[in-house]
């Protein structure tokens, strides 16, 4: 149709466009610079000296990264949060897919989604508070229960063996909510004429989720995979107030190991080499997976 | 109206349980807050509270209340103007990283322009730092800039962006369909008004959810305010809960006195989701019937 | 960049002493701060005094908990905003030192002609090193056992018999008879009655709270009166916890509550600790310290009572912490600080806080004004503060890398008490451990 004078216009187009995406980008560009590159920039610098806070740092070179390599309470607490991320993302996930599908499907009230998303309305720190005081071995409401039907009393947080399961059980309680609010809100996107068509054909429920569903919320299902990976990976509140990383180092997460030595042990530099590693190991995790989710692109468009 | 077929049964059935177990905790919290701090632990594992009294919020709002503790406690809190410090605090953090975050979003999804991909992975990559790096030398910043102690000192490090705000508004212009953009342009919009006028709207629904999302984590914000703004004209609600709490020294904390200080500070938070719940719901079934 | 962040703050800090200091009737406010709320209304009342006989200084009292007051503190050392005194406590004082952060008072002390002969015997030297003195007394505490009245009175037992107790590692002795007959299970047996069900038991007679790796309120009083000696010498380098005696003890303790049942076990120790577990009526005695007194008064409805810590194979042991205020090297007043350390340790203010009875001031007048301010309220501590004498008490070990140690400690503790595995092994391991960081 357009033919003649096209590539002057494109071009004039194009820088338009570029100089515009700038501008539009301008603000949160200086936010990012000034509060997380130049930080970030520095947390790297911190992390080739040995500072403890108090004194001038010292520079090391690598030091802290070859330490890092043979410390074994580094090696435990980077297992323990794999542990946490297994034990979370799938059933939150899940019970967030599921949550929301009920719910478009027989419940659309708003009370409901608020009832649902209430846990999240507490932070991290009082939903710990709550839970503890809930799954006291001896004092418990929850142990009280279980000693009523036959099961008998649980350590919980209490238990080295039980307590990362029970921090992630909490985790999962305050996030349930938000995980199916995000994923009901990507319903509400998908053209209802596909249910009705799919229904015409006689297509079951599951066939509908199946086919219908599941495919248009990959967009959705990227952004709280990925976003609950690098949440989860992040598990600090609750471990601080319920357990403090143990028992028996049993919930020394990443990060409570890295405010350890940050906060603690004062040991600035290398708390910051252990932050580098787990950064750089989240920029790899989250490259694969977005490529195995080719989050960029829904199936609708 | 249908009849409701076993799949459908079990279905309410699972969300009943969804909807009890959501609310057990919060009721725990406000069964502890309405029971006599020395009846807190005998009565842990009951439902309802053994002694039923007020008191505690009374204390709590510094009014007087008929239940005295022995060992005397530090000054007390005002809750109020920590109310409306975390009030302050949460409506520029939030209203100031939406729309920014949306004119960067809306950019990296709709425009092209060289280094976008970069700068967008870039702004990705900043989710995944843990935020316990950025801490210290923000807050040497803060403190170089001499803002200490005030709200804009606060909200610097949120205001102008958070990367999972722009990722997450990102997403939703990616998958939000382009012909209305095309026919404004047409029309001779300039870029902005495409995006206020037209772009954004659609995405009502998003973005009150997202508002949603942000209000209650700047709400519930802990560690940067603690660390720059204990002082009492600055301080949320957050932080004067953790005041609350270590006034107890050593001990157990004043768990009555705690939960009771806890639902005052939820309220405002059910508040707003109740208010802007409804606006979700009509934007997302708007969106939903296109 | 490092030099960049450092030399910001060496700026910063000496724009502020440059900023043209308000022309002379200004006040100076000096900030001080401390970890345990119950006592900040009590220094209010001494700062009331104090501003009143020395205009010109007034004192701002703020307060943190302790797990926060840490990390407060080291922040605010290095933003340069940190309070002007400051409570501080033995785990932190190498550290401290080595920084820098604290001034000596020992020519202030000297100039001022004070007498550190003032204060129960210990308590100013701890905070001494060189001939160097880095605090000023402020208050100390020991260990003693908590019991509930009721109990011991409904088990048969003359309080009295509780002033006598001894233990030891092979049988328990005097105390393990105790606990056995406190345990009672949900049929009501007690713990040395046949048919006695340790799966089902009400009432455990022992409960402490979760382990840490000193062992403060939870077994260090048992441990050292079997001769256990956590290190070899105030600032040392050789922890001892690779010793028999450690790991008898800690066998024994474990074994009470694994396979007897008289104890709540480690796993049966949540955050609640146990204050709340002996406020519910689970328990009939606890082991805990005396800046508790007042949490055990508040919490319970039931008649409490206070007995001192058994007597072990070498006698009668307590842990004996002593705290002191320091004054930060970068405060811009450290005159008017002295000054107010100085009221801080002195007669008149440990004597108003001993009357508010929430801690046993350093001073011997304080400590008496303490024990009538308890008597007031019926409760005799005598258990307490007859165990502060050098014989019968042990000090909280000083070395570096307190919060490192501390935390290998606590797992290997909570290791041998969960049963993981051979005791001796555990603690020889961690010992070994942490002597590597010296």
């Amino acid at each position: 149709m357009m033919k003649a004078g096209s590539n002057v216009s494109r071009a004039r187009r194009r820088r338009k466009e570029t100089l515009t995406g700038l501008l539009f980008v301008a603000p949160a560009l200086v936010g990012f610079l000034v509060f997380y590159l130049l930080p970030t920039l520095r947390a790297i610098q911190i992390s080739l000296t040995d500072w403890n806070l108090m004194r001038a740092p010292k520079f090391v070179g690598f030091a802290n990264y070859t330490k890092l390599l043979g410390d074994e309470n580094f090696w435990h607490s980077a297992w323990v949060t794999f542990a946490y991320v297994l034990y979370n993302i799938p059933i939150q996930t899940a019970l967030g897919l599921l949550l929301a599908v009920l719910s478009d499907r027989l419940a659309r009230a708003v009370s409901l989604r608020a009832v649902i998303i209430a846990p999240y309305l507490i932070s991290n720190v009082v939903a710990a508070l709550v839970w503890l005081m809930m799954l006291d071995p001896i004092l418990g409401l929850v142990n009280g229960f279980l000693e009523i039907v036959g099961i008998g009393r649980q350590g919980f947080l209490a238990s080295p063996d039980q307590a990362m399961v029970s921090v992630a059980a909490i985790s999962t309680w305050r996030h349930t909510g938000l995980t199916a609010l995000l994923f009901y809100a990507g319903l509400q996107a998908i053209p209802r004429h596909l249910y009705e068509a799919a229904r015409l054909e006689g297509a079951g429920e599951w066939t509908m989720f199946h086919r219908i569903t599941l495919p248009l919320l990959r967009p959705v299902l990227a952004f709280v995979l990925v976003t609950s990976l690098i949440g989860s990976f992040q598990v600090f509140d609750v471990i601080a107030v319920a357990t403090a990383g143990g028992p028996s180092n049993s919930t020394r997460v990443i990060l409570w190991y890295i405010y350890e030595n940050a906060f603690k042990f004062n040991k600035m530099g290398y708390a910051s080499a252990i932050s580098v590693v787990l950064f750089v190991t989240l920029i790899l995790v989250t490259l694969l997976q977005m490529r195995l989710l080719k989050a960029d692109q829904s199936d609708l468009t | 109206m249908k009849t409701i077929t076993p799949q459908a049964a079990l279905g309410y059935l699972v969300l009943a349980v969804f909807v009890f177990l959501s609310l057990l905790p919060l009721w725990m919290a406000l069964k502890i807050a309405l029971t006599h701090p020395s009846d807190v632990y005998t009565s842990a594992a009951s439902l309802t509270p053994e002694t039923f009294t007020l008191g505690n919020f009374l204390r709590v709002m510094g009014l007087p209340s008929d239940i005295e503790l022995t060992a005397s406690r530090a000054s007390p809190i005002d809750f109020m103007l920590a109310l409306r410090n975390s009030v302050i605090y949460t409506a520029l953090t939030v209203s100031g990283q939406i729309f920014f975050s949306a004119l960067a979003a809306y950019a990296f999804a709709r425009m092209s322009f060289p280094g976008r991909d970069l700068l967008f992975f870039a702004f990705l990559a900043a989710t995944m730092i843990p935020s316990m790096v950025l801490f210290i030398p923000n807050f040497i910043l803060v403190k170089q800039l001499g803002l200490l102690n005030t709200f804009t000192g606060l909200v610097a490090p949120t205001i102008l962006m958070t990367p999972f705000a722009v990722f997450f508004l990102r997403q939703f212009f990616l998958s939000s369909p382009k012909e209305l953009d095309e026919a404004a342009r047409l029309e001779g919009a300039s870029q902005f008004q495409i995006f206020w006028r037209i772009a954004l709207p659609i995405q009502k629904g998003p973005i009150a959810t997202l508002g949603i999302l942000l209000a209650i984590q700047s709400w519930n914000e802990f560690f940067w305010p603690f660390l720059v703004g204990r002082d009492a004209s600055v301080r949320v609600m957050a932080v004067a809960l953790s005041d609350f709490m270590s006034q107890t020294g050593r001990g157990n904390p004043d768990w009555s006195g705690l939960m009771a200080a806890i639902v005052l500070s939820i309220i405002p938070v059910i508040t707003l989701l109740v208010v802007f719940g409804r606006q979700i719901v009509e934007s997302l079934q708007t969106s939903g019937m296109k | 960049m490092k030099r960049h962040l450092i030399g910001a703050i060496a700026a910063t800090t000496a724009l502020t002493s440059l900023s043209p200091l308000p022309a002379s009737a200004e006040d100076v406010t000096l900030t001080y701060t401390m970890w345990d709320g119950n006592q900040a209304p009590v220094y209010r009342q001494c700062a009331d005094k104090f501003e009143a006989a020395n205009p010109g200084i007034k004192i701002k009292i703020s307060q943190d908990a302790w797990d926060n007051y840490w990390t407060t503190l080291t922040t605010s050392f290095v933003s340069g905003t940190a309070p002007d005194v400051f409570v501080n406590h033995l785990s932190r004082f190498p550290e401290f030192l080595t920084n820098g952060v604290m001034v000596d008072l020992s020519e202030r002390i000297a100039a001022d002609q004070v007498d550190m002969n003032a204060y129960l015997p210990g308590l100013a030297e701890v905070w001494n090193k060189d001939g160097q003195q880095w605090g000023m007394p402020k208050d100390w505490d020991t260990i003693a056992l908590v019991y509930n009245k009721k109990m011991i009175a409904d088990a048969g037992i003359k309080e009295e018999d509780l002033k006598n107790l001894d233990w030891n590692p092979k049988d328990g002795g005097s105390l393990e008879k105790l606990l056995a007959h406190l345990t009672l299970d949900q049929n009501g047996k007690r713990g040395d009655e046949p048919g006695f069900d340790k799966s089902k038991v009400a009432v455990y007679g022992w409960a402490t709270d979760r382990t840490d790796g000193y062992g403060q309120t939870q077994w260090s009083f048992l441990a050292v009166s079997n001769g256990f000696k956590p290190i070899d010498k105030a600032w040392g380098t050789q922890y001892g916890y690779d010793s028999p005696a450690l790991a008898e003890t800690l066998t024994w303790q474990r074994d009470l509550a694994l396979k007897k049942g008289f104890a709540l076990s480690q796993e049966q120790t949540g955050k609640l600790n146990a204050t709340a577990i002996f406020a519910a009526g689970k328990a009939a005695i606890v082991p805990d310290g005396s800046w508790n007194i007042g949490t055990y008064r508040d919490a319970s409805k039931m008649e409490i009572g206070f007995a001192p810590v058994p007597k072990g194979p070498e006698g009668r042991r307590s842990m004996f912490n002593g705290l002191a205020d320091s004054i930060w090297s970068g405060s811009q007043h450290q005159d008017e600080a002295w000054k107010w350390v100085k009221y801080l340790s002195g007669s008149e203010c440990q004597t108003i806080v001993g009357k508010a009875g929430v801690v046993f001031p350093a001073r011997p007048e304080g400590v008496t004004a303490a024990e009538e301010a308890h008597k007031a309220k019926n409760l005799d501590v005598s258990a307490f503060v007859m165990l502060a004498t050098p014989e019968t008490t042990f000090p909280f070990p000083i070395s570096d890398y307190a919060s490192e140690i501390s935390t290998v400690l606590t797992t290997a503790v909570e290791n041998v008490l969960l049963d993981k595995g051979d005791p001796a092994t555990l603690l020889k391991d961690a010992n070994d451990q942490v002597n590597g960081m010296f």
